[in-house]
């Protein structure tokens, strides 16, 4: 038992080093900056070095090409990437990694392992919402950096089943929306006689899938609001106004002390949910887990974020400061993969009350 | 080792599976925990929940943390958040646990031998019980302002001053006592701690009544109070880190979401009695609640696991009893709007103790102010955890 967690927590602390590689532990945005608003809004380069390190298939099994490893690890990175800002698709890629694994499609699935191709999954077909009804003409929307991809896949419902086909890239009907990040989302009109049919019931595997994502994207939240909480910090610290540091002013000091906690109860909530998941819960009570570090992380990240411009002043208003880069890219995943209500009302539906 | 008290409990429970052990425990406790003191409203008195001590003591399980040669159970730390659970999740009243919580650990760390051999049996047996002299009237959240002063004597302290807020003092017959033994030393360096009869001559104590019309708190005054010096613990003019090390049982303790999900549950049963519960609304609020609660069950479970793991806790653990106390508070203020004109009435509605939103109310007022009020702990988490400047 310990030397299974000891053998956890050193997967976990791994997964953290190598994110370095990517997302720099001194916070320089140089990068991420030179990459707003250039389509497609991330790095092929990058995200070839993500499937090179592993990231892509982190959650897959080792037969299919995968790590094998778990949501513990999964959040970890994720965090990591977060707070390095990095814009690249990896979450989208891991949830179509799902797919293409439970499909058993080699030639796709390699080459999206290997960061060599991205493959998006277009599965949305309303605002605010995670079902999959796999309405075939209906256009797909809010697919993240979608200008980037090779390769599109579509749930489409045939009776009782929902089929993937997978479709390329070039040639189909894609329309790119800027996000206040600096990113890109597309919304696709898919011809799928131009596509292929390559598994006849992922029904199941998407809806687990969509669920590894908002943990995951719970995790890039707590990223982000981590680190916005230590360049606030550091402000609070150095700044100075009145003769003194701004930092022992009683009122900031405990704003920052309650903003503290809830980058905690974050970590705690999202860090047992990938547990709950790891430990192979299924169903409602996995359904359950994620939807709580959802609704965690939304809340109190846009807290934390909102408040780290506040702490900030003016400087935080401006767009040279780094500060609120993590605000921005707050606002563009907060909702993705459902926002708080929705999962909020998800928990209250599914989760058992402990009632004396 | 030179003192040595025969522990009552034979079974070694250190050796049982954690799983059979709650079992046993649970098993115990639901057999012998009076029924009609499950969850009270207030803190009960001693004559109240004396019974209760008695049986524990009886049982040998009256102090699970406390080594086997002071009579304890000697459980390693999982095993004693497992007994902790147990009582707390069968809403077992707080005891009058000074003796338990505070002066046993204090003295099995600092006391002489013949201390140990004094008190300790007297606390296992309910002999003595305790109550805690820290706070006065201009100290209070600045404790290491206090002026009770202790002049030595001949071979007694005279002790003159007053405490304020002593719990369940009006019980207690022994106090432990912060007092300022140099009156020029920086103000943390000049304090030592007594253990004191409170039958000494030159004592008075005076219950206060609170908002919740109950006697809880007491005032305790020393006029040229004699306490032999025999009974100063550790080294003179060095009990401030002593206390204060002993304060940090509370913060854990005081983030434990045992009120916050006793009181959580409560506010279902007046919503559904009050006819709201189905309202969009009052759902959304609720729902909020619940998630605030079950996130406080992950984060207390992260400090559980490093107490698990045999880890000291550091300052961080201000965090819970601020949420935990501010989550309460907001659970009981739920109740009071949702209850109508029955958010006045002093008992519990049509005689049902599970409809009590102002008694559950009330009892969460102090809850942010007892224990370091929750400004101290953001003092604290923002200077010790944070590193802010001073």
């Amino acid at each position: 038992m310990s030397q299974a967690l000891d053998d956890r927590s050193e997967s976990i602390r791994m997964i953290r080093d190598s994110a370095g590689a990517v997302a720099p532990r001194d916070g320089d945005t140089k990068r991420v900056r030179a990459l707003r608003f250039v389509e497609p809004g991330f790095s092929r380069d990058v995200f070839a070095e993500m499937g090179a390190l592993g990231w892509i298939g982190l959650a897959a099994p080792e037969a299919a090409g995968g790590s094998g490893l778990g949501m513990s690890e999964a959040v970890a990175l994720t965090e990591e990437l977060g707070a390095g800002l990095a814009p690249e698709p990896l979450i989208p890629a891991m949830l179509s990694a799902r797919l293409l694994a439970a499909a058993e499609d080699k030639a796709l699935l390699g080459g999206l392992l290997d960061g060599s191709k991205v493959v998006l999954t277009a599965w949305q077909e309303k605002a605010d919402s995670i079902a999959v009804p796999g309405t075939g003409d209906a256009p797909r929307m809010f697919i993240p950096q979608a200008g980037g991809a090779d390769a599109f896949l579509l749930p489409v419902r045939e009776g009782n089943r929902i089929a993937l086909v997978a479709l390329e890239a070039a040639g189909s009907d894609l329309v790119l929306e800027k996000t206040m990040d600096g990113g890109f989302v597309g919304t696709l009109r898919a011809d799928l006689s131009r596509g292929s049919r390559i598994a006849d019931d992922v029904g199941a595997v998407v809806e687990q899938a969509i669920d590894e994502a908002a943990l995951a994207t719970a995790g890039h939240m707590l990223g982000l609001m981590e680190k916005a909480f230590e360049l606030t910090l550091g402000y609070l610290k150095t700044r100075q106004q009145f003769g003194r540091i701004i930092g022992t002013f009683q009122s900031l000091q405990h704003r920052a002390a309650d903003l503290k906690i809830h980058v905690s109860l974050t970590r705690a909530a999202v860090e047992s949910a990938a547990a709950v998941l790891d430990d192979g819960a299924t169903g409602a009570v996995r359904q359950a887990a994620v939807s709580k570090a959802k609704h965690r992380a939304v809340e109190s990240g846009m807290y934390v974020l909102r408040q780290c411009i506040q702490l900030h002043g003016g400087i935080g208003y401006t767009d040279e400061y780094d500060v609120g880069l993590y605000l921005r890219r707050g606002m563009v995943i907060m909702n993705q993969y459902g926002a708080a209500a929705l999962h909020r009302r998800r928990f209250m539906a599914l989760a058992p009350e402990d009632v004396e | 080792m030179a003192v040595s008290i025969a522990p009552k409990e034979t079974a070694d429970l250190s050796a049982m599976e954690d799983e059979a052990f709650r079992a046993h425990v649970r098993q115990w406790i639901e057999a012998n925990y009076p029924s009609e003191l499950r969850n009270p409203p207030k803190r009960l008195h001693w004559d109240e929940n004396k019974p209760w001590y008695f049986k524990l003591a009886e049982k040998g399980w009256l102090c699970p943390g406390w080594p086997r040669q002071f009579g304890g159970l000697g459980l390693a730390p999982a095993k004693q958040i497992i007994f902790t659970e147990e009582v707390e999740r069968h809403g077992c009243a707080r005891t009058n646990d000074h003796g338990i919580v505070m002066v046993g650990p204090l003295l099995i760390n600092h006391g002489t031998d013949a201390q140990q051999q004094e008190f300790l049996p007297k606390i296992l047996n309910g002999e003595h019980v305790w109550c805690q002299g820290y706070s006065e009237p201009n100290a209070g959240s600045d404790l290491a302002a206090l002026r009770t002063e202790a002049v030595l004597d001949g071979d007694d302290y005279v002790v003159n001053g007053q405490k304020i807020w002593t719990t369940l003092a009006s019980d207690a017959n022994w106090c432990f006592l912060l007092v300022r033994t140099d009156k020029n030393a920086k103000k943390q360096e000049g304090i030592s701690f007594l253990l004191v009869d409170m039958a000494t001559p030159g004592i008075t104590v005076k219950p206060i009544i609170n908002l919740e019309y109950h006697d809880e708190f007491c005032e305790v005054f020393f006029d040229n109070v004699r306490v032999p010096a025999k009974n100063l613990v550790g080294t003179p003019n060095r009990g401030w880190d002593m206390a204060k090390a002993l304060l940090s049982f509370e913060r854990i303790y005081l983030g434990s979401p045992r009120l916050s999900a006793y009181a959580f549950a409560r506010l279902r049963q007046l919503a559904e009695r009050m006819g709201v519960w189905e309202e969009a609304t009052f759902q959304d609020t609720y729902g909020r609640l619940r998630l605030d609660l079950e996130d406080l069950k992950s984060l207390y479970g992260t400090f559980v696991d490093k107490l698990r793991r045999g880890e000291t806790l550091g300052a961080d653990v201000s965090m819970l009893k601020v949420f935990q106390t501010e989550l309460f508070q907001r659970i009981t203020d739920t109740m009071l709007e949702i209850a109508g004109e029955n958010a006045g009435l002093l008992e519990p509605m049509e005689g049902n103790r599970n409809l009590n939103p102002t008694g559950q109310y009330i009892q969460a007022r102090p809850a942010t102010i007892y224990g370091g009020s929750n400004e101290i702990q953001r003092n604290i988490l923002s200077k010790n955890v944070l590193g802010l400047p001073g």
